[in-house]
């Protein structure tokens, strides 16, 4: 298939959308509730770990703080629609609540952006746990609006739109990963364009860029909001599913998954943090079933990838497969 | 072309340019010596904006450049390779290469193109045709010869399409064959594009065989100028630093 050979957007839309398929036929043979839990969560986290791999794998930047976009996500779509917004659009809540959610995290990680990148190393690191912390307290503190430590109280309403009702477990189903698989199209468009080649340019040389007349800092703010949105779009989702939002979502282990995901998957391979979010999702079904020590397995997991591979388990088998 | 009025600078009260001034002419090809810590390279970093004056002024021809920022220096014509090979690692000689024209163009900010099958593929082949460096294309700029990622520095400066070309010891590092093999290139480059070079060497005898006009720097300071036969033949320049064989 010569069209396969050509690496641009229309192939990948075409292989997303196969993909999708594929997912949804396999939905039909493999009708364990248990199963469709896992993929839904792997694309939803998956998502999560992509957008922080375009900061970690891609822009050099080791973010700590990228719960706090996932969490504004989540509690954006949350008290949207508690409020009574749903019940004047009525069936465009929820597309509405989404975009809301996404421009709530896009606008945030702005703000947040644009002081943290002008650090570097370490300390742009612990500038960005330090504004997730503090997400995290005003979660807590606005008992009235977001429920404090309880977590959005109360559920919310799922209206059906264009005929999907998410509240049937298929059609959630197909439509998250519909979602996820569409922002993964237009992420990897991204990161293959010339703006993903700025992106790589910085991470290998943060110097040379000025010496060729370009300015890293508003390449740099522009990534983080692209990771900011994808994070909050991943929350939002993760949101639809649990139909609510909580604060251990801003904390700063939330912020460790998608971090241990990269790891396990690998961070110089575009789809790597997917896999990495494959890898967790089924250690922790298979583990927390079988054992209450949780952590400890995973550690030794991350452990044996990181001294046995020394590469996640993508990027390993993407470069085993090139030899060859 | 390249105009500089009485610079100066100092670190910590040791002044590292001290009333420097100095004129290029368009398409000549010139040399900075001097001792180490001469600051010669501290001239570089003042021209392209890398850091900033105390007191003096820049000319681009006849546009005042002084204060303006690395980037805006860079876009109105001046382009340098560096003393310490400063390439991107990671990416091919080819990505390189397009990654630094685009800069230049401001093309890096473009999301709905592919980077692989960008137009620009045409304009980075002359490139590395002109830098030679068309049989390792391909490479990963990390996996190439020292020689060549020194000429890929400087293929990215050319990349901008410079009318000021400042190379910062482009032979540093290398064995006696490969500086010659370098020098040639550059020669060759120059006359090729008609730029005007200025250039930092230890090597005495590839000065007095490729430049134009010298300059010799001694603790900041002009101590004189001029071609190749009055540098050899001055008394100061004897003292300083060609005889004696201090360093």
């Amino acid at each position: 298939m010569l069209f396969l050979n050509k690496d641009n957007f229309q192939r990948d839309v075409f292989l997303g959308l196969l993909a999708w398929l594929i997912l949804i036929i396999f939905y039909f043979i493999f009708p364990d509730p248990g199963i469709h839990d896992i993929i839904q969560k792997v694309f939803i986290l998956g998502l999560f770990a992509m957008s922080l791999n375009i900061l970690i794998g891609y822009l050099g930047l080791i973010a700590f703080g990228h719960a706090a976009f996932f969490a504004s996500g989540a509690y954006t779509l949350g008290l949207f629609l508690q409020s009574d917004f749903v019940l004047n659009l009525a069936s465009f809540s929820i597309p509405v609540a989404m975009l809301l959610a996404v421009l709530v995290s896009s606008i945030l990680a702005a703000l947040i952006g644009v002081i943290c990148i002008r650090l570097k190393d370490i300390y742009f690191s612990f500038l960005t746990l330090a504004f997730q912390m503090l997400i995290y307290s005003i979660i807590l503190a606005l008992v009235n609006i977001t429920g404090g430590d309880q977590g959005l109280m109360g559920g919310f309403p799922k209206p059906p739109f264009l005929g999907i009702d998410l509240g049937k477990p298929f059609d959630f189903y197909a439509f998250t990963i519909f979602i996820s698989i569409i922002t993964i199209v237009l992420l990897r468009q991204i990161i293959e364009s010339p703006f993903g080649y700025g992106l790589r340019m910085i991470r290998d040389n943060s110097e040379r860029p000025a010496a060729l007349g370009f300015s890293n800092q508003k390449h740099k703010l522009i990534a983080f909001i692209i990771a900011g949105s994808i994070a909050g779009l991943a929350g939002s989702l993760q949101a639809l599913l649990d139909v609510g939002a909580y604060p251990e979502w801003a904390f700063w282990s939330k912020s460790a998954e998608p971090l241990f995901m990269i790891l396990l998957g690998g961070m110089h391979s575009f789809l790597g943090p997917l896999m990495g979010a494959l890898i967790f999702e089924i250690l922790n079904d298979f583990v927390t079933a079988n054992t209450r020590y949780y952590g400890l397995v995973l550690g030794l997991v991350i452990l044996c990838f990181v001294l046995g591979l020394k590469k996640g388990l993508l990027d390993w088998i993407l470069i085993k497969f090139n030899r060859k | 072309m390249l105009k500089l009025d009485k610079l100066s600078k100092s670190f910590g009260g040791i002044l590292a340019t001290d009333n420097v001034s100095l004129e290029l002419k368009p398409n000549s090809i010139n040399a900075v010596i001097g001792p180490n810590g001469a600051g010669k390279t501290t001239l570089f970093n003042l021209i392209t904006g890398k850091i900033s004056l105390d007191k003096g002024q820049i000319f681009i021809g006849n546009k005042n450049i002084t204060n303006l920022t690395e980037s805006e220096i860079t876009h109105l014509g001046v382009a340098r390779a560096f003393q310490i090979t400063n390439i991107f690692p990671t990416l091919s000689v080819k990505d390189s290469i397009k990654v630094a024209l685009l800069a230049k163009q401001h093309g890096l900010n473009n999301m709905w193109n592919r980077f692989k099958t960008h137009s620009i593929n045409n304009e980075a082949e002359s490139i590395a045709k002109l830098s030679g460096l068309t049989k390792s294309y391909d490479t990963i700029s990390s996996e190439l010869s020292h020689g060549d990622q020194k000429l890929l520095d400087i293929a990215l400066a050319l990349a901008l399409k410079p009318k000021v070309l400042l190379l910062d010891e482009p032979t540093a590092g290398m064995g006696p064959e490969e500086r010659w093999k370098m020098i040639d290139r550059i020669q060759k480059l120059w006359k090729k594009t008609k730029m005007t070079v200025l250039f930092i060497e230890h090597d005495m005898d590839i000065v007095f065989d490729t430049a134009q006009n010298i300059y010799v720097l001694q603790q900041g300071s002009i101590i004189a100028e001029g071609t190749p036969k009055e540098i050899k033949n001055n008394k100061k320049v004897i003292e300083a630093y060609l005889g004696g064989g201090k360093k």
